[in-house]
C-alpha cells in the first residue's frame, strides 16, 4: 500500500474522528461516542503497526502551501524511525487510554462525553502532527495545537473554577514554549532560508540516506552562533512543554484535569514532545554544544528538584505529576549527554509505566468516589486487589527494579551517563543517582499509604469497588506491557537485546561511547538502594516505627510542601505585574485617550457648537446686515477674479 | 428731487412723513420713466404704485397709529457697519458702472417704443407664461392678507 | 457711456443708473438702520424703484422692451409684497403693541 497515503492516514482518522464527534456526537446515541472515540485511535495504530512492520519511511509533500520567490513551503510529512516510534507510543497508548476513559467518564452527560472524545481526538491528531510534521512550520502549528487540546482537557470540568485557572495556567506557560520555539524557528530561517527539516539539516552537513535523515557527520559548522541561539530558544519550547525547570508550575495545577488525561497527555505524550524536539533537532544540537549541555542540566536539575517535591504530596495525582517531571528529567538529561535512545527507551518505558500509574489511581478514585487524598485511603490491598498488583507493578518500574522495564530504561540512562567521557557526564549521573534513591522513597510512600495498613478512619467508601473491564483490561495490558518491556533492550546488563538503540540509531546519533562492566555494577546497586527505600517507607507509614523525617525538619517540609515557593515567586514577579500594567493601560491610556477622547470630542462639538449659536442674534437687522455683506464681499471676489 | 425724498424715505422720524417721502420719489421717478420712452409704465406708476401701494401704506399707518422711534437701540455696532458696507456697495456699483461698455441697441421704430401697444404685444406673447404666474401671485396675495387680517372670532 | 436721444437732445444713459444707484442705496440704508418695521417695509419699496428706474433706463439705452415689462413684473410683485407684508406687520404689532423690530428676537441662538 502507498506509504504516503498510509501516512496522512494515520493523521486523518483522528481528525475526522474528533470532527464527527464534535459535529454530531452529542446528538446520537452514547455508543457511537464510544466506538468512535477510541475506535480512530485504535485504526490509526493499526496503520501505524503496518507502517513499522514494512520498514517504511520517507519525505512525502501533499502539497505547497506558501510560495513567495524562491522559498516554497510545502505541506509535508517526514515518516523515519523516530517519527513512527513515537507514533507507536502516541497511538498505542492513547488507544489504551481513551478506551480506559469510555468507562472512566461514563458519569458525564451526553454532550459533556462527547466533548471529551472530540477533544481525545484531537488532542492524539495534533500530537501526531507534531511528530510527524516534516517542516518547522507545521512542526509549530502541531505544537500550538497540542497547547490548545490540553487547555481544553484540562478545563474539561469547566464549571471548577481551579480547573479554569489550572488550565489557563498551563495554556499561558505552553505559549511562552511557543514564543521561543517561533523565535528558534526564525532563526533557523534567517540562516538558511529554509524551513523543511530536509533543507535545514541538509544545510548543516546532514548525510541523507534515501528519504531519512542519517546521523550527522558533522559536528563544526560555521554558523554555529546562530545555531546556538536556534538551539537555545527551541529548547524554551522544549522546557515549557514537557515542564522542565524554570517553567514547570502549570504540570501540578494540571491534576485537575480528569485521570485518563492526565495518564494521556502528562505521562505519555504531551510532555514527551520536549524530548521528540531534542532528539529530531539532535543535528542542530550536535553541533551548539553549549544548548546540548544545558539540556542535560536542565533535565537532571528537575530531576532531584521534582523528586523532592514528591515526597511531601499527599494528592496521589499530585505525586504522580512530579514524578513525571522528574522522569522527564532523566530523558532530557539522556538526550542532553548524546545518548539519544537511551532517551527515547526510557520515554517509552515511561509512558507504559506512568499511564499505568495514572490509570489504576484513576480506578482507585473512581473507587472512593472521587477522593484524591491519600491520607484517607489506606488498606484497599483487600479490597481493590487486582488494581492494587498494577499499581505496585507500576511503582516497581518507576523505582527501577528488575525485571521491570523502568529498570532497564533508566539504568541505561544512568550508566550512559556515568561512563561518559567529561564531567558532565559524571555530574548528572550524581544527580540521577540520588533522584532514584529518592524516587524509591517516595513511591514507596505512595503505595504503601494508599494500599497497606489499616483503613484510614476518613474513608469516604467503606467497601469499594474495583473498576468495571473497560477500565480494568486497558490497565491490565499496560501492566504485561510494564513487565515485559525490559525485554526490548536488556543492553544495559551488558548482553542481551538492544531492539531499541538499533532502531533508533539510524536516525539519531548513536552513543558514540561504551559503557563498561561497572556500569551494571553501579546500576544494580542504584537499585538496591532504591528498593531498600522503598521499602524503608513502609516503616514510617504503615508501621510508624521510624519517626517521619518531616516532624524533625519542619521548614524544610514546608519549602517541598511550597513548591520550593515557585508559584509564589512567579505571581510577584510576572503576575503581579501584569496586573499593574494592565490596570495603569486602563488607568492612564485607555480610559483618558479612548473614552475620555471620546467625551471630549463630543464636549468639544458641543462648545463649537454653542459658539456658533452666537451668531443666532435673533435681530433682523444683524440678519440683513450679514446679507449686505456678504453681497459686497462676493462682490469684491467676482470683480477682483475679472479684473486680472 | 428723487434724492431728497429719497433721504427724507429713510430719515423721517415719524412714519408719516417717510410715506409721503415716497410719494414724493415715485412721482420723481414716473417723470423719469416718460422721459425714458416709458409711456405705460409712467401711467402705471403713478396710478398703482402711488396711489394704490401708498394709499394702503397710509392706511396702515393710520390703524397702528404715529410712532416714533425712540433712542439709540440695542444694536450699538448696526449704524457704522451698515454705513460701513453700504459705502463699500455703492463703491462698487459705481466701479463697476465706470467700465460698462453699452452693446449696439437693437433697431427698433421709437415711436412705438414704450406704448402700450408693444407692451400688451410682449405679455401676451413672450411673456404670457409670466404674466399668468404675475396674476396667480396676486391672488393669492390677495387671499393671504384677507386671511392674515382676520380677527380670531370664538364664534367663528 | 450710452447716449440716448430723448425728445432731440443727447443724455447719457449713466446719470439715470447713478441716480438708481443712490437710491438703491439710500433704500439699503433706511432697511438697516431704522427700527419701525413700517419704516423698514417702505424702504423696501424704495429700492425696488429704483431697480425698476435702472431697469427702464437700460430698456430704453438697448431699445428692448424686456426691461420695461420687467419693470412691470417687478411692479406687481412689489405690490403684492407690500400688501401681504403690511398684513403681517398689522397682525404681529397688533397682537404685541410694539414698534421697534429688534424686539423680536425669538429665532435667538
Amino acid at each position: 500500500m502507498n506509504t504516503q497515503a498510509l501516512a496522512l492516514t494515520i493523521l486523518l482518522l483522528p481528525l475526522a474522528g474528533g470532527g464527527l464527534l464534535a459535529g454530531r456526537g452529542w446528538r446520537m446515541p452514547r455508543v457511537v461516542t464510544q466506538i468512535v472515540g477510541p475506535g480512530v485511535v485504535w485504526a490509526a495504530f493499526a496503520v501505524t503497526l503496518y507502517l513499522f512492520f514494512t520498514q517504511s519511511s520517507g519525505d512525502f509533500t501533499y502539497w505547497t502551501w506558501i510560495k513567495s520567490g524562491s522559498f516554497e513551503l510545502p505541506f509535508n510529512l517526514l515518516v523515519d524511525n523516530l517519527s513512527l516510534f513515537m507514533c507507536l507510543v502516541i497511538t498505542g497508548v492513547g488507544a489504551l487510554i481513551v478506551t480506559y476513559s469510555v468507562g472512566y467518564m461514563a458519569h458525564e452527560d451526553g454532550p459533556s462525553y462527547a466533548r471529551f472524545f472530540t477533544y481525545m481526538d484531537v488532542f492524539i491528531f495534533s500530537m501526531l502532527l507534531l511528530v510527524l510534521a516534516g517542516n518547522f512550520v507545521f512542526l509549530i502549528i502541531g505544537w500550538a495545537l497540542v497547547g490548545l487540546s490540553s487547555y481544553f482537557l484540562i478545563g474539561f470540568w469547566y464549571q471548577r473554577r481551579s480547573a479554569v485557572l489550572a488550565a489557563r495556567k498551563a495554556f499561558v506557560m505552553n505559549v511562552i514554549g511557543d514564543v521561543g520555539m517561533i523565535l528558534g524557528a526564525f532563526v533557523l530561517f534567517v540562516t538558511y532560508h529554509a524551513l523543511t527539516y530536509r533543507q535545514v539539516f541538509g544545510s548543516l552537513g546532514t548525510q541523507f540516506c534515501g528519504a531519512c535523515i542519517s546521523p550527522s557527520q558533522v559536528r563544526h559548522a560555521s554558523d554555529s552562533g546562530s545555531l546556538e541561539l536556534a538551539a537555545f530558544l527551541l529548547l524554551v519550547g522544549a522546557v515549557a512543554k514537557s515542564a522542565q525547570l524554570p517553567l514547570h508550575t502549570w504540570l501540578p495545577d494540571a491534576m485537575e484535569g480528569p485521570t485518563p488525561v492526565s495518564a494521556l497527555i502528562h505521562a505519555a505524550t504531551m510532555v514527551t514532545a520536549g524530548v521528540y524536539l531534542v532528539g529530531r533537532m539532535h543535528p542542530i544540537y550536535d553541533v551548539a554544544v553549549y544548548a546540548h549541555d544545558a539540556v542535560a542540566i536542565i533535565g537532571a536539575v528537575t530531576a532531584l528538584f521534582a523528586a523532592t517535591i514528591a515526597i511531601v504530596q499527599t494528592d496521589i495525582k499530585r505525586v504522580l505529576a512530579y514524578s513525571t517531571m522528574s522522569q522527564i528529567g532523566y530523558m532530557f538529561l539522556a538526550v542532553g549527554i548524546g545518548a539519544y535512545s537511551a532517551g527515547f527507551f526510557h520515554l517509552l518505558s515511561h509512558a507504559f509505566f506512568k499511564a499505568l500509574l495514572f490509570m489504576a489511581a484513576g480506578n482507585v478514585i473512581h473507587a472512593m468516589h472521587d477522593e484524591q487524598d491519600m491520607r484517607k485511603y489506606g488498606g484497599l490491598w483487600r479490597q481493590l486487589r487486582p488494581t492494587s498488583i498494577m499499581f505496585l507493578i507500576g511503582c516497581l518500574s518507576l523505582v527501577g527494579v528488575i525485571p521491570f522495564v523502568g529498570f532497564f530504561s533508566k539504568e541505561q540512562i544512568l550508566g550512559a551517563a556515568f561512563s561518559r567521557p567529561g564531567n558532565l557526564g559524571l555530574a548528572v549521573w550524581g544527580v540521577g543517582a540520588v533522584t532514584a534513591l529518592i524516587t524509591g522513597f517516595y513511591t514507596g510512600r505512595m503505595w504503601w499509604m494508599s494500599f497497606a495498613g489499616k483503613p484510614s478512619a476518613e474513608r469516604p467508601v467503606a467497601h469499594p469497588h474495583e473498576a468495571p473491564p473497560v477500565m480494568l483490561i486497558p490497565v491490565g495490558i499496560l501492566a504485561v506491557l510494564a513487565t515485559v518491556g525490559g525485554l526490548l533492550q536488556t543492553h544495559v546488563l551488558g548482553f542481551g537485546t538492544s531492539a531499541v538503540s538499533d532502531y533508533l540509531d539510524k536516525v539519531v546519533t548513536p552513543q558514540s561511547w561504551e559503557g563498561g562492566a561497572i556500569d551494571v555494577v553501579i546500576g544494580l546497586t542504584t537499585m538496591v538502594l532504591a528498593t531498600l527505600l522503598f521499602l524503608g517507607a513502609y516503616r514510617i507509614y504503615v508501621t510508624q516505627s521510624w519517626r517521619p523525617w518531616t516532624a524533625r525538619f519542619p521548614r524544610v517540609q514546608r519549602t517541598l510542601e511550597r513548591k520550593y515557593y515557585f508559584d509564589e515567586l512567579y505571581n510577584a514577579v510576572f503576575v503581579r505585574s501584569m496586573d499593574k500594567l494592565a490596570d495603569a493601560g486602563y488607568r492612564d491610556v485607555e480610559a483618558p485617550v479612548l473614552d475620555g477622547g471620546l467625551d471630549r470630542t463630543g464636549a468639544t462639538a458641543r462648545r463649537a457648537a454653542s459658539y456658533a449659536s452666537l451668531l443666532q442674534t435673533g435681530y433682523f437687522r444683524n440678519y440683513t446686515l450679514v446679507f449686505v455683506a456678504g453681497v459686497v464681499i462676493v462682490a469684491v471676489l467676482l470683480l477682483a477674479r475679472f479684473a486680472s | 428731487m428723487a434724492i431728497i425724498g429719497g433721504v427724507g424715505v429713510i430719515s423721517f422720524r415719524q412714519p408719516i412723513r417717510s410715506v409721503l417721502s415716497l410719494v414724493v420719489v415715485m412721482l420723481a421717478l414716473s417723470v423719469l420713466f416718460l422721459l425714458l420712452s416709458a409711456q405705460f409704465i409712467f401711467v402705471v406708476q403713478i396710478i398703482v404704485y402711488a396711489g394704490a401701494v401708498m394709499v394702503l401704506f397710509l392706511f396702515v399707518i393710520a390703524l397702528l397709529g404715529p410712532a416714533r422711534e425712540s433712542g439709540r437701540g440695542r444694536l450699538r455696532f448696526q449704524a457704522g457697519l451698515s454705513g460701513l458696507f453700504v459705502l463699500a456697495f455703492f463703491g462698487l456699483v459705481f466701479a463697476m458702472m465706470q467700465g460698462v461698455h453699452f452693446r449696439q441697441p437693437e433697431t427698433t421704430d421709437l415711436n412705438v417704443f414704450g406704448t402700450v401697444q408693444s407692451i400688451a404685444v410682449g405679455l401676451f406673447t413672450n411673456y404670457l407664461y409670466p404674466f399668468e404666474l404675475t396674476s396667480i401671485l396676486l391672488l393669492v396675495a390677495a387671499i393671504g392678507a384677507v386671511y392674515l387680517s382676520r380677527r380670531d372670532d370664538p364664534k367663528n | 457711456m450710452g447716449t440716448l436721444d430723448i425728445g432731440g437732445s443727447q443724455m447719457d444713459t449713466s446719470w439715470f443708473l447713478l441716480l438708481g444707484a443712490i437710491l438703491f442705496t439710500l433704500g439699503t440704508v433706511g432697511v438697516l438702520v431704522r427700527r419701525n418695521p413700517l419704516i423698514i417695509l417702505i424702504s423696501i419699496e424704495l429700492m425696488l424703484n429704483a431697480v425698476n428706474l435702472t431697469l427702464v433706463a437700460f430698456s430704453r439705452q438697448l431699445q428692448n422692451m424686456e426691461g420695461q415689462l420687467f419693470a412691470l413684473m417687478t411692479m406687481t410683485v412689489a405690490a403684492a409684497e407690500a400688501v401681504v407684508g403690511l398684513a403681517i406687520l398689522v397682525d404681529i404689532f397688533r397682537a404685541r403693541d410694539l414698534e421697534d423690530i429688534d424686539d423680536l428676537s425669538e429665532l435667538k441662538g
